[in-house]
């Protein structure tokens, strides 16, 4: 049953995929329709398969003797991240068929939506290391394409040239720290991997582990790889609550996760994977608070709350990490969306140019003030416990600075957050802006996520249970939602943030009075260059381009001097052999 | 030390060796064709040798015969092409070619 369920949860998007583009784009209707029936059915076929969750392998196909078996392992961590990424994308989908209604060019945008949420579901399933490679590549491809779908707009498309690039450093990161970790335990299974990593020599299990941080860091955003995600922007707001929520993005988390029995106890691993969710979530916060377009401020608050999962992993907490993240999922593709509509209903992404618009649009506003809430992180919505129990851990285990920063972090995330609800939905109309209310596919998508919002944290328990029973080297406690919310009312940890929180508040109305909310002082040029990023990664790529272009001179192209690099290559490996031997 | 296996052996270094050195220096397109033939020459030598030390004497000698096949064709599309260049540029030297494009 399991491994039916798995074929399926794979099968179905790739298959309603290929079904999208062979239709044609003739016939929309008919596109939209098997989109949604497919994301849809994959959703419920996710659900079911959280009663199936088990420690063991439910899929086990032989590759020969150099491979080993392709798996498909079912474990807490990977169905809970299946469900996240069907449920969540199946509502992006249905978003779509507003948003994306008279568009040209459907069969290729579902075909890679499709195939994106195929990708992401058998990257969390698979437990053979080379597939979950293979996967993670195929992720990387569709954000690609679907970062640049509108391939007429320069922006767009550098964008997504700049997501690819940035994310094919995570990519070769993950292959070298696979190929180590097979030369090392001759197998390319996840379990092996976990199982026997004191097997492993200190040096090459440092090199994996280290590795395997950069590929993740590259994934999902993280200091110093974070200037892509703000870029990636320019893709169809479907897309980025898929990139931000579902997918993507969390694949890092998830590999994080995943490994961090096995690298533990590498020396300075945990407090490198601590600092790097640090230094994001505090970068990524300052860049939000003055941000002037409305999905670089959402861009930006996602890398600081995925800054905020890594900082949990680091000081130990797996279970707040994927606490948060299912949180953030919900409340992201929440504000993602329902920026959606407002950005499809007024045409323009600019702050400076919208306001008041929440007398226009009653139900976008409420539901957008749900996901804000939730994550400025108040009371009783799901990004207020899970935030809360990531601090706690950050308390427990990890040094004070780190805890004060991540606070102060809290503080800066309810400011923006506010300025942002102020700017779009209240104060005066800076500019009259044509509007039109959202349709019912975006109101469907809009009020489930509303809904989930203040209800997912209920679902502790069972997320709790889900990773305690299967994942057998993780050594999760169990705790169930009554202890969970007891814990944090009584801590005081809780009571610090609220009151930094209420401050970020506090000052947000403040300025709001004062309508001070353009112009960044101080932080506006060093926001303006991504904290000096934006120049290394011009300096890596214009360094590589030249160096390139001087190589060029050896390609003439000339048949004898072809032979001759041959003929060299072909001494060189004899040499090397005759070393060798 | 001069044993047949050794002559055979020496024969498929020579052939490999004139074979190299002719696509290292000649640049008509004619005589790539013709050096081509003589490294062919020597895989089948290769093929033949292999057969016998393996033990395997008819899997060598059918490949080596496949192989005659496949570069017999490969010799007359090659040398088709010489002509059909001679004809259409005039030349048959290689990096000219190259420069003329079309």
């Amino acid at each position: 049953m399991a491994a039916i369920l798995v074929s399926l949860v794979i099968g179905l998007p790739w298959i309603g995929s290929v079904v999208v583009w062979l239709a044609g784009n003739k016939r929309s209707s008919f596109q939209h329709t098997t989109a949604v029936v497919a994301s849809v059915l994959t959703a419920i076929t996710s659900l079911v398969l959280l009663a199936f969750a088990s420690a063991d392998a439910v899929i086990r196909i032989p590759l020969g003797a150099s491979f080993g078996e392709l798996t498909f392992v079912p474990d807490g961590l990977a169905v809970s991240l299946t469900a996240i990424a069907a449920v969540v994308g199946s509502l992006a989908v249905i978003f779509s068929v507003d948003y994306m209604r008279g568009d040209a060019q459907l069969g290729r945008y579902y075909f890679l939506v499709l195939f994106f949420i195929g990708a992401m579901i058998g990257l969390v399933l698979s437990g053979n290391l080379l597939f979950t490679f293979f996967f993670w590549e195929i992720t990387a491809l569709c954000s690609y394409g679907l970062i640049s779908f509108y391939n007429d707009d320069p922006k767009a498309v550098a964008g997504g040239m700049k997501a690819l690039i940035i994310t094919q450093v995570g990519g070769v990161g993950l292959l070298a720290g696979t190929l180590v970790a097979f030369a090392a335990l001759g197998s390319f299974q996840v379990s092996d991997l976990l199982k026997n990593a004191e097997a492993i020599p200190a040096a090459s299990l440092a090199f994996i582990a280290f590795s395997f941080l950069i590929a993740a860091a590259a994934k999902s955003a993280q200091f110093p790889f974070h200037t892509w995600l703000p870029d990636a922007m320019e893709a169809p707001t479907p897309i980025s609550a898929l990139i931000h929520a579902a997918t993507m993005v969390n694949a890092g988390i998830y590999l994080l996760a995943r490994f961090y029995p096995a690298f533990e106890s590498v020396p300075s691993w945990t407090m490198s994977v601590l600092l790097v969710g640090l230094i994001s979530a505090t970068i990524a916060a300052l860049s939000a608070v003055i941000a002037t377009d409305l999905k670089r401020v959402l861009a930006y608050s996602t890398v600081s709350q995925l800054g905020y999962m890594v900082y949990a992993i680091g000081a130990g907490g797996v279970l707040a990490s994927q606490f948060h993240l299912l949180s953030h999922a919900v409340f992201k593709a929440l504000l993602f969306l329902a920026a959606g509509s407002v950005i499809h209903s007024v045409g323009t992404r600019d702050l400076r140019r919208m306001g008041g618009l929440g007398y226009k649009m009653p139900f976008v506003r409420n539901v957008f003030i749900v996901g804000a809430l939730a994550l400025a992180g108040i009371p009783i919505l799901n990004g207020f416990w899970s935030k809360e129990l990531i601090l706690e851990v950050g308390l427990e285990h990890s040094s004070i600075w780190a805890y004060g920063i991540m606070l102060f972090g809290a503080g800066l995330t309810a400011f923006y957050t506010f300025r942002m609800v102020w700017l779009v939905f209240f104060g005066v109309e800076r500019e009259h802006l044509h509007y039109h209310a959202a349709g019912s596919a975006m109101r469907v998508s809009l009020g489930i996520l509303a809904v989930g919002t203040f209800v997912t944290w209920l679902l502790f328990g069972g997320l709790n249970g889900l990773l305690s029973t299967t994942l057998p080297f993780h050594e999760i406690e169990h705790e169930s939602l009554v202890e969970l919310v007891t814990a944090i009312l009584s801590a005081p940890a809780t009571w610090f943030a609220l009151v930094v929180v209420a401050i970020g508040v506090g000052y947000s109305w403040v300025r709001m009075r004062g309508f001070k909310f353009f112009g960044g002082g101080a932080l506006q040029p060093l926001v303006d260059t991504a904290f000096g990023f934006d120049s290394l990664n011009h300096f890596v790529v214009q360094l590589f381009s030249k160096s390139a272009e001087r190589l060029r001179a050896t390609q003439t192209g000339e048949l004898n001097w072809n032979i001759l690099g041959i003929i060299g290559g072909l001494l060189l490996v004899l040499v090397v052999l005759w070393m060798g031997a | 030390m001069l044993t047949p296996l050794n002559v055979i052996l020496f024969g498929v270094v020579a052939l490999l060796g004139v074979g190299f050195y002719g696509l290292l220096i000649t640049r008509n397109l004619i005589k790539v064709v013709m050096v081509l033939q003589i490294l062919v020459k020597a895989v089948i030598l290769a093929l033949v040798l292999a057969g016998k030390l393996s033990g395997n004497m008819g899997l060598g000698i059918s490949t080596a015969a496949t192989v005659i096949v496949a570069d017999t064709i490969v010799a007359v599309v090659g040398l088709a092409l010489a002509v059909q260049v001679r004809r259409r540029f005039g030349t048959v030297d290689v990096p000219q070619i190259s420069t003329l494009r079309g």
